[in-house]
């Protein structure tokens, strides 16, 4: 064990080894096959930023000129830096991680720590977690190495000293993990970098045993810095990443594109990685924004899909039908589509049952019955604690997510409760009693009979407020056959048809 | 009584039982955690007595018209086009409008697309053909409650329940000797 570190919690270092060249091979998957540079600037004064394994091997590295670089590898394929293609990377290797743990932290392009504590009974042993990183990255088209530690700076260098994909290094072993790996896996300043060289200090062992007292005498709060992390101690806390709404995929063309045809099958490949980070998510687009980079000028549209789909191959019918319909006017030079997304619920509650209309189809009815009976009048009936008649309020229509059905009725056989239909507001009605009970009653201009009755039922409630109400409720049968619910106010002494029975 | 993608009607007098059935039909749907939708054309639901029946109150749409009931017709219109509803109820009560057979088609072609359920309760009929089961409540029962011999209470109410139309075969829920019973 580390000193400082606790023994219950493990680290997953997440390492995409050259980035950049990785994000431009994302794109165009042909391209890792093939010794690849990434250049920033413009010929003759093009500087390499990035370049993949292949053109390693063969010479090429950072920091060179375009033209060195094509002087040691004559095949070399080059591409332009694109931010936005960085940060798409970026992005989907942190929702792929995310999608294994809720706490994940994005430390930079390429490198994402994964708290996997408490993951072992979902997922299985710290081999198995890293494995699931790896099969992770790679359906969002990055080979990623994992380290897997009991601190950030130990799963770090374990990722990128190892030649497995996945590396787990025991608890209590971390010193020996350290020691025998090159200083330059912790990325420090050159200067101090250079400082340690002269001292002859080349790998983290050699560091961890030098005095911390007299290292912060001579280099200062760095010098301490480096020594902690030297020891695998972690000296920032982790910084959980929280997924900001960004789904959008970009594409930067290395030739200028004017055929509709050709564009459809870049668009393709931009929804297509678009969709699987939709799909990662659990959410569909509900309506696309495609923004294309002319040689003069940028094409922006937006397209509001009529159901959310996350299905590519429609996205891209729809996209080129829009396109067609209103055709970039100049060569476009880079695409990019952002998605609006929304949450559908998952399926069907049963067999032949429809599934619960989606947000978006809410938002607009409800917008639409508010033109049609005014905001107050629709929504879902909620009941008040009280033994007050038709007592309830109108809450908004939100129904609730998920199949939490109630239990089945008892009795499922023919009938249930006699409802009434309840009349609002309750008119009054003149009513002739005869010993105590209603006979006769004038009600829609008409003389009813009664023919039977039941009652009085007897309520009251609230007695001990100013809204009290105390009234006795009969049932009766009409002689052309209603039966209603009349009721005498016990207060003023007044009759109103309640309700009729039906 | 729920036919999917068809439009049922459910006529009758006053007190029959309609809206018993009715709101049956709405405590059957939301039971299964469906979505339902109750468009009120004179406003008379009574949540308190639907919550005693085993509606969901949370998974119930309910809009009340004011006794417009040409704009009942809209707001039905509306809610069969948006995808979701597992039953749409129409509740026009004693004075139902003249629908034109043609809006009657086009709900009913509605309907078929989306695969919701239009449910019409009226004093008489009012969809012609377009209905794929229409069904007639009469009373046939009426029992009194009460510790003495004189009732305090109404009990229960009987009542048949008779197919008036039917497409494409009768449903096996209706049989028209039975007495469906109402509690009160």
């Amino acid at each position: 064990m580390v000193d400082g570190v606790s023994p219950v919690t493990r680290v997953a270092c997440v390492w995409v080894p050259y980035f950049v060249a990785a994000a431009a091979e994302r794109c165009e998957p042909a391209l890792a096959e093939r010794p690849l540079v990434v250049v920033r600037g413009a010929p003759p004064i093009a500087r390499v930023v990035e370049a993949n394994a292949a053109a390693r091997e063969s010479g090429a590295a950072p920091g060179m000129t375009e033209t060195e670089a094509r002087a040691r590898c004559p095949e070399l394929a080059r591409r332009p830096f694109c931010e936005e293609r960085v940060a798409s990377a970026q992005h989907a290797l942190l929702e792929e991680a995310l999608a294994v743990s809720p706490r994940v932290e994005d430390a930079a392009p390429g490198l994402v720590y994964v708290e996997t504590g408490g993951l072992h009974r979902l997922i299985g042993d710290d081999m198995a977690i890293g494995e699931r990183l790896v099969r992770r990255a790679r359906t969002v088209g990055l080979a990623a190495h994992v380290g897997i530690a009991g601190s950030r700076t130990v799963a770090r260098v374990a990722a990128r000293t190892a030649r497995a994909r996945v590396v787990v290094v025991p608890a209590g072993s971390e010193q020996a993990a350290l020691a025998e790996a090159p200083l330059t896996v912790l990325d420090l300043p050159p200067e101090m970098d250079g400082t340690l060289a002269r001292w002859g200090v080349r790998t983290l062992g050699a560091l961890a045993r030098l005095p911390r007292a007299g290292l912060a005498e001579r280099l200062g709060p760095a010098g301490v810095r480096a020594h902690d992390l030297a020891l695998g101690r972690d000296p920032d806390p982790f910084r959980p990443w929280v997924p900001p709404p960004f789904w959008e995929e970009a594409q930067e063309l290395d030739w200028e594109i004017d055929d509709l045809g050709a564009l459809a099958t870049v668009l393709g490949r931009v929804l297509e990685r678009l969709t699987a980070r939709l799909a990662a998510a659990h959410v569909w687009a509900d309506a696309l924004d495609v923004r294309l980079q002319l040689t003069v000028g940028r094409h922006e549209r937006t397209i509001a899909l009529a159901q959310p789909t996350r299905d590519s191959r429609a996205l891209g019918t729809l996209l080129g039908v829009e396109l067609a319909a209103r055709p970039p006017a100049a060569s476009v030079t880079a695409v990019a589509v952002s998605a609006r997304v929304v949450r559908v619920p998952p399926g069907q509650g049963r067999l032949g049952q429809p599934s619960p209309p989606c947000p978006r189809d809410l938002a607009a009815l409800v917008a639409r019955l508010t033109a049609l009976v005014g905001a107050g009048d629709f929504g879902s009936p909620r009941l008040v604690d009280s033994h007050r008649p038709d007592a309830f309020t109108l809450a908004p229509f939100a129904p609730p997510e998920g199949d939490d059905r109630l239990e089945e009725d008892p009795d499922p056989g023919r009938g249930g409760r006699l409802m009434r239909r309840q009349l609002r507001p309750a008119p009054p009605v003149d009513v002739v009693v005869q010993g105590e009970r209603p006979v006769r009653v004038r009600w829609r201009d008409a003389d009813c009979t009664v023919v039977a009755g039941a009652g009085p039922w007897r309520t009251s409630g609230e007695w001990w407020d100013a809204d009290a109400w105390a009234r006795d409720e009969w049932d009766l049968l009409f002689d052309d056959g209603t039966l209603c619910q009349l009721a005498r106010d016990r207060v003023t002494g007044t009759w109103t048809m309640d309700a009729i029975y039906d | 009584m729920i036919v999917t993608g068809e439009i049922t009607e459910i006529v009758g007098r006053p007190s029959s039982g309609r809206t018993s059935l009715l709101v049956a039909c709405l405590s059957d749907v939301t039971r299964r955690s469906a979505i339902a939708a109750l468009v009120d054309a004179e406003q008379t639901f009574d949540p308190v007595g639907a919550t005693r029946a085993g509606v969901d109150l949370q998974r119930l749409l309910w809009v009340r018209c004011g006794g417009r009931r040409d704009v009942a017709l809209r707001v039905a219109d509306l809610l069969v086009r948006c995808p979701g509803f597992a039953l749409v109820a129409l509740d026009l009560g004693e004075r139902p409008p003249r629908i034109p057979l043609t809006l009657a088609f086009r709900l009913r072609l509605t309907v078929r697309r989306t695969g919701t359920a239009l449910l019409i309760l009226a004093g008489r009929r009012i969809a012609g053909s377009g209905a794929g089961l229409a069904v007639l409540t009469v009373r046939n029962r009426l029992e009194w409650s009460g510790p003495a011999a004189v009732p305090t209470r109404l009990a229960r109410v009987g009542t048949a329940v008779r197919v008036v139309r039917c497409r494409g075969g009768l449903p096996a829920i209706v049989s028209p000797d039975e007495t469906w019973w109402w509690t009160a």
